[in-house]
């Protein structure tokens, strides 16, 4: 059953400053429960790894990018299904 | 009233000796946890290591020249870490400079916390007299084509943790054996690039007060232990073996 659009979290690369992110490694599975604030996906620049983090509780369904991906800021690297309130 | 009472918010430096590695991460866990909690707050951690190897993400065991057996001869475990950049080789002599800050909270974004944290270590190296530079697009602090000081944190939920290994005075040659952040060079130090003698306790005391300064502490609290901060006992390493 889709989710409703209103329930879709996108997880979204923030600003970091720099042009070359490259994805680490994703801690969640697609169908895992997450958390608000929780770590979901890893990415790394030079130096520095940094925690994408869930934007809302509920499930993970969606995965768009793999590890080793080169990323920009704002690309959506995937999604969760937040619980209803 | 009560807040314009409250003193300002120090940063809570930690001068310690050798810790055992696992029990900082633990520590450093801890620490992020409460830096979450209260982002006004930084804990800087500043003591050394027992000889290990610390392999971060951008890290390969291809970067580790010895095989199995020469590593447990030496007694040079491996540990992988959640860290940016590559391989580290641990050795006395090396200060490690773990920093829990809320980078949110200082203003900063991740790129600019991360040239704060360079122009730190680059600024201890030049007051004690050492050739050093910054190599744009590569991280630590770099002299004549070798890596001095380590850079490679983590963020979460914008806090930064983990931080920079800077070589004081420790013994190069084993460096030779690990090629740190992937140079085929082996690390020099702080004394080797001034050719003379360093005071640790200097190199201690000036990046207790950059921290301070640059990330806007007015005050700093300094501790000398923690409970939670276990050090590692020494072992005789043939009683060890034929254990």
């Amino acid at each position: 059953m889709d989710t409703p659009p209103q329930l879709r979290a996108d997880l979204v690369l923030p600003d970091l400053g720099v042009t070359d992110v490259i994805v680490g490694v994703w801690y969640a599975r697609i169908g895992e429960r997450v958390y608000h604030g929780e770590r979901v996906v890893e990415v790394i620049i030079n130096g520095a790894t940094f925690d994408v983090t869930a934007p809302a509780t509920g499930t993970l369904i969606q995965r768009s990018v793999v590890p080793g991906d080169h990323i920009k800021t704002g690309a959506v690297l995937g999604a969760v299904a937040a619980d209803p309130e | 009233m009560i807040d314009e009472l409250a003193a300002p918010v120090a940063l809570e430096a930690y001068l310690l000796g050798c810790v055992d590695f696992d029990s900082l991460l633990s520590w450093q866990r801890r620490m992020v946890y409460e830096v979450s909690g209260d982002r006004s707050r930084g804990v800087l951690t500043l003591c050394e290591l027992p000889p290990m190897i610390s392999i971060g993400r951008s890290g390969s065991h291809k970067h580790v020249l010895l095989d199995k057996a020469e590593l447990w001869s030496r007694d040079w475990p491996i540990h992988w870490v959640n860290r940016g950049g590559g391989c580290l080789l641990h050795v006395p002599g090396q200060l490690q400079v773990f920093a829990v800050l809320a980078i949110d909270s200082l203003g900063l974004g991740l790129t600019a916390y991360l040239e704060m944290l360079h122009d730190i270590l680059l600024t201890v190296c030049h007051e004690c007299d050492a050739r050093a530079e910054i190599i744009p697009g590569r991280a630590g602090i770099w002299s004549q084509g070798r890596l001095l000081a380590h850079v490679g944190i983590a963020v979460h939920e914008w806090v930064a943790y983990f931080g920079a290994a800077i070589n004081i005075d420790p013994d190069l040659d084993p460096f030779r054996s690990v090629h740190c952040d992937g140079s085929p060079r082996p690390m020099t130090s702080i004394a080797r690039e001034r050719r003379g003698l360093v005071r640790p306790a200097m190199v201690r005391q000036r990046l207790v007060e950059l921290f301070a300064e640059r990330f806007g502490f007015p005050r700093t609290s300094i501790f000398h232990k923690h409970r939670a901060l276990a050090v590692p006992q020494p072992v005789h390493t043939l009683a060890y073996r034929s254990a």
